[in-house]
């Protein structure tokens, strides 16, 4: 835990590409088990203060927090290690490997910790019985709609049972339907694990299923948009 | 829409620049081995369609010397382990035909010689070689007469009376204007229709591979072709052309490499022989059919793929993935070897069963069927057997489509196989020559003065005096030993022959000569006398004149043969054998024998007698004939492991393009690069060593088992030798390296920081 009591925080972080300032003092801190949705408009920063935050890479300037260490200074190899061990991801899509089975996209992840491969198919079997996709557990990814697929995704991101799972647009690509169906699941297995989540996202539909929203423009945290949830 | 494509292929940023580039230089590299192959071909034709003067035949010279033609004697010589060609001529009245490459019949007292005899002749000792040729040199003989630059022939001027007493001179009024005879011709077409079968394969699939690069990142730009208009018909248009723009620049650029190294190939003497250097080349045609060809086939391969996918405006979809290879596909593989064993099983010593090699031929095109699904079974095996991530991304990717992972590396196993076969067979032939008898008589020089085998008369209606049915005559025999003894570093060993009528009262026989046993004692390898016996009769003896250092190496005499009482000074004398100490003195023994011996006849049109050699020369020449096809398929091997490598390494690119997504975001999701690198070499490394091993094991199998059937019995199974074990090691690391050039790639395009996750 932070000092502050957060798991992971931004402090006046600064991110450039170029000549495009991203980010341009930053901050936002989120507890443990918290859901928060970064909303914003596009080019806004906000997935570029995901990444941040998620170690994908460090900021130009200010601070990463997570569970008390500074996570901006770690190298590469550490930061490669802690998004392998402790953080899971979901993105708008793409994020599966097509050539290889729901199942082994599951266990995928988990032999990468070394789990025995015997029990990282085991909890990729449970994993896609709890998500009703039992019976496409030899089917490859290619093979499956966009809502099957972002459920594997969600599978995939939480068989480590990360602390934080960083969801990036995750409903992007899906009908609104589906996609209130991928939320429901996402933020409902997170709940169940009391796993963060750091959600972002530009429709406030999704971000309502998040404890509290913030919204980013021009490279900065303006408000928080809800109070957190009870 | 042309122009279009134009554009996409050449002005369309900096990932379709360097995939105009790997594209390019991918078919520059199949273009310069096709034309390296095809201009060695071309050079091989040329030299098989040359007129052939030696093949000139002619007949029996009249004891009248006629007054027009020319007499002839065509014979061969030996210095340094090279072959001379030599013609010795003399007009016999105006207008007689000039043989190829001079304007004029040499008169006597001159002689006329390639550039490279001639060479030699000014600067080996004259009594090693130039002593050998009476008179002065009159000029050099022209191209025309010549395979190559490096071939050593000679035109030696002679006055008709003198010529006409030399064994086997004969009359002849018109030269001989056809191709040589086909005696090693078919051997070497099949090496070279082998050999370019081996390295067509994997160079063709190279080009395609190459010119297929990064399809599905074309797909998805033609995905938002389609989405503001374009028909399919113009996503063909545009996909043909942005393939034929590459394929034409790879094709004018491997031209262009093909001249830079021609000069090298055209030095190098890939069958054993070094042809001129303007015959390495491929035609006119050869040229522009590239020129041409290259670029439809690439626009064909590249409409073919695109009927593989479904490009739509809303995106792209693959055809339902292709069903596994079925196990059906083993039996012609298990057809050919059955085919085989049962030949094997008709092989003896003296003959190859009628099986073996529609057997052979049989396996070979099995082995290319049963690829895939060897692929797919190793990639399943491979999946349960190896732990961890990378083993199981790699083979899963390699199940998913076995019969494309398996299409780069199926030049190869045609290469390794066949290769492998005369890796095994060279070996066993060579150590079926290379007896302890015959190595041990490596520096004897055997020249014999009589026909032993049947073949043409040695004595003309014109023959020498000295020359007799059953060789020199004493006289002549002596002196000739003597003069062979004056030579420095010499130890000679006459074999006489024994008087017909003279029989003798031993085992029965035909007793045809007489050695003695000291000579024998000093030539261990022929075997002994009893004890006490100062010479022995012999019969069988012809074996020591066969052209086969394993049989003319044969122990003849044994305690059983009886004695010999008489004189040997009585006794014509039939062969000498002379043991030098050194290639001096060797080549002053030959200088000494071409003068004062009479030469050896040719066997028939067209085929070059067998001059005076050291046993240690049979077993090179002999064993040079397959080593030759060894080097062919050693290089076919190097070749198609090479381009193997190359159609890996671009196979490998293309298909980190096309993963860059789902690459990029499980290294975002905290995979290491070195479990994406390890999963990128496994998927190339895998199929290129299941490939390797399988054929070579096969092909070590199938030649072990025919050497086995076919040498004498106690011949030891043969193993590979390290030419062999060279090429391969060097050919599969130079295809390491080029898989390993795409490492680098792997790790800039999948840096998390460039993930875009929208």
């Amino acid at each position: 835990m932070n000092t502050d009591g957060s798991l992971i925080e931004a402090r006046d972080i600064t991110k450039s590409f170029g000549q495009t300032q991203a980010l341009r003092g930053a901050s936002v801190a989120v507890r443990q088990g918290e859901i928060l949705a970064i909303m914003g408009p596009s080019g806004s920063g906000k997935s570029t203060l995901l990444h941040c935050m998620a170690g994908i890479f460090p900021p130009d300037s200010g601070e990463v927090w997570f569970d008390g260490q500074r996570l901006d200074t770690f190298n590469e190899a550490e930061r490669t290690r802690l998004r392998r061990t402790t953080f899971g991801f979901v993105f708008q899509f793409g994020q599966l490997v097509p050539e290889l089975t729901t199942a082994d996209n599951i266990a995928l992840p988990l032999i990468l910790n070394r789990t025995g491969r015997k029990a990282a198919y085991a909890q990729a079997g449970q994993w896609l019985d709890r998500l009703g996709l039992g019976d496409k557990a030899a089917r490859r990814t290619g093979e499956l709609s966009g809502g099957e697929a972002q459920r594997v995704a969600i599978a995939r991101a939480l068989a480590i049972r990360p602390r934080v799972l960083f969801a990036d647009e995750p409903t992007g690509a899906l009908d609104s339907l589906t996609g209130e169906k991928v939320m429901r699941l996402l933020t409902g297995l997170a709940r169940e694990q009391g796993t963060t989540v750091v959600l972002v996202t530009h429709d406030a539909g999704v971000a309502a299923y998040a404890d509290r929203d913030v919204m980013v423009r021009d490279g900065r945290v303006t408000t928080d948009a809800r109070p957190v949830r009870a | 829409m042309i122009r279009v494509g134009l554009q996409m292929a050449l002005n369309s940023g900096r990932e379709a620049l360097t995939r105009l580039i790997v594209t390019t230089l991918a078919v520059a590299v199949g273009v310069a081995l096709l034309l390296a192959v095809l201009a060695e071909f071309h050079a091989f034709q040329r030299d098989g369609n040359r007129l052939c003067w030696e093949c000139t035949q002619g007949s029996a010279l009249p004891g009248a010397l006629p007054s027009r033609g020319e007499a002839w004697n065509y014979s061969a010589d030996f210095y340094q382990g090279q072959t001379i060609e030599r013609l010795d001529v003399a007009a016999l009245g105006a207008g007689a035909a000039v043989p190829p490459g001079i304007l004029r019949l040499p008169g006597p007292g001159q002689y006329l010689a390639s550039p490279a005899l001639a060479h030699l002749i000014q600067t080996a000792p004259r009594d090693q070689l130039g002593d050998r040729f009476p008179g002065t040199l009159a000029g050099t003989i022209g191209d025309a007469a010549l395979t190559g630059p490096n071939e050593l022939v000679v035109y030696v001027g002679y006055d008709p009376a003198t010529l006409a007493r030399v064994p086997g001179t004969q009359w002849v009024t018109v030269i001989g204007t056809g191709p040589g005879p086909a005696v090693f011709t078919p051997f070497f077409r099949y090496a070279f229709a082998a050999g370019v079968l081996a390295v067509l394969f994997p160079v063709l699939i190279l080009i395609s591979t190459a010119t297929r690069l990064a399809a599905a990142r074309r797909e998805e730009r033609f995905a938002a072709l389609r989405l503001v208009g374009a028909t399919p018909g113009d996503i063909s248009v545009i996909a043909s052309v942005d393939s034929v723009v590459s394929a034409a620049l790879g094709a004018a650029v491997g031209i262009g490499v093909f001249l830079v190294v021609r000069p090298a190939l055209a030095a190098a003497t890939l069958t054993g022989t070094r042809y001129f250097a303007a015959t390495v080349t491929p035609t006119a045609w050869g040229y522009l059919a590239l020129l041409v060809a290259v670029p439809l086939a690439s626009s064909a391969a590249s409409l073919l793929a695109l009927r593989r996918v479904r490009i739509s405006p809303l995106g792209v979809s693959r055809r339902a993935t292709p069903p596994p290879p079925s196990p059906w596909r083993l039996a012609p593989l298990a057809a050919g070897i059955a085919l085989f064993f049962a030949g094997i099983l008709a092989t003896t010593t003296r003959g190859i069963g009628p099986a073996t090699y529609p057997g052979l031929l049989v396996t070979l095109v099995g082995l290319v069927i049963a690829g895939p699904w060897l692929t797919w079974a190793l990639a399943r095996l491979g999946g349960h057997a190896l732990g961890g991530a990378a083993p199981l991304l790699a083979t899963r990717r390699l199940a998913d489509d076995p019969k494309a992972e398996f299409r780069a590396v199926r030049g190869l196993v045609l290469a390794v196989f066949l290769g492998t076969i005369v890796g095994v067979i060279v070996p066993a032939v060579e150590s079926q020559l290379a007896t302890p008898s015959s190595t041990a008589l490596s520096n004897v020089l055997l020249d014999t003065f009589v026909s032993l085998n049947g073949g043409p008369p040695t004595l003309p209606a014109a023959g020498v005096s000295a020359l007799t049915p059953d060789g020199l005559t004493p006289q002549a025999g002596a002196a000739l030993v003597s003069g062979l003894r004056s030579v420095g570093g010499t130890t000679v060993y006459p074999l006489y022959s024994l008087p017909q009528g003279a029989g003798p009262n031993g085992p029965p026989g035909h007793y045809i000569g007489v050695v003695s046993c000291s000579a024998m004692r000093r030539l261990a390898a022929f075997g002994q006398c009893a004890p006490g016996l100062a010479a022995v009769q012999v019969f069988d003896v012809d074996q020591i004149s066969s052209d086969n250092p394993h049989d003319s190496a044969k122990p003849f005499v044994s305690y059983a043969n009886p004695a010999y009482d008489g004189s040997l000074a009585t006794l014509p004398l039939q062969a000498v054998l002379v043991r030098v100490n050194n290639a001096a003195t060797l080549e002053r023994t030959r200088t000494y024998l071409a003068l004062h011996a009479p030469p050896q006849v040719s066997a028939g049109p067209g085929v070059a007698a067998t001059p005076p050699r050291t046993y240690g020369e049979a077993i090179t020449i002999r064993s040079g004939r397959v080593l030759v096809a060894q080097k062919l398929f050693d290089l076919a091997v190097a070749l198609t492991i090479v381009a193997a490598g190359c159609s890996l390494a671009v196979s490998i690119g293309g298909g980190l393009v096309d993963r860059k997504r789902p690459f990029t975001l499980l290294r975002v999701g905290g995979t290491p690069l070195g479990t994406l690198a390890l999963v990128v070499l496994l998927e190339a490394v895998l199929p290129l060593a299941a490939a390797t091993v399988a054929a070579a094991g096969i092909a070590y199998g199938m030649s072990a088992l025919a050497v086995i059937r076919l040498a004498p019995p106690g011949t030891p199974v043969p193993g590979l030798n390290g030419t062999y074990w060279a090429t391969m090691g060097v050919g599969l690391a130079i295809a390491l390296a080029a898989i390993c050039v795409t490492l680098p790639l792997l790790g800039r395009m999948t840096t998390p920081a460039s993930a875009r996750f929208e």
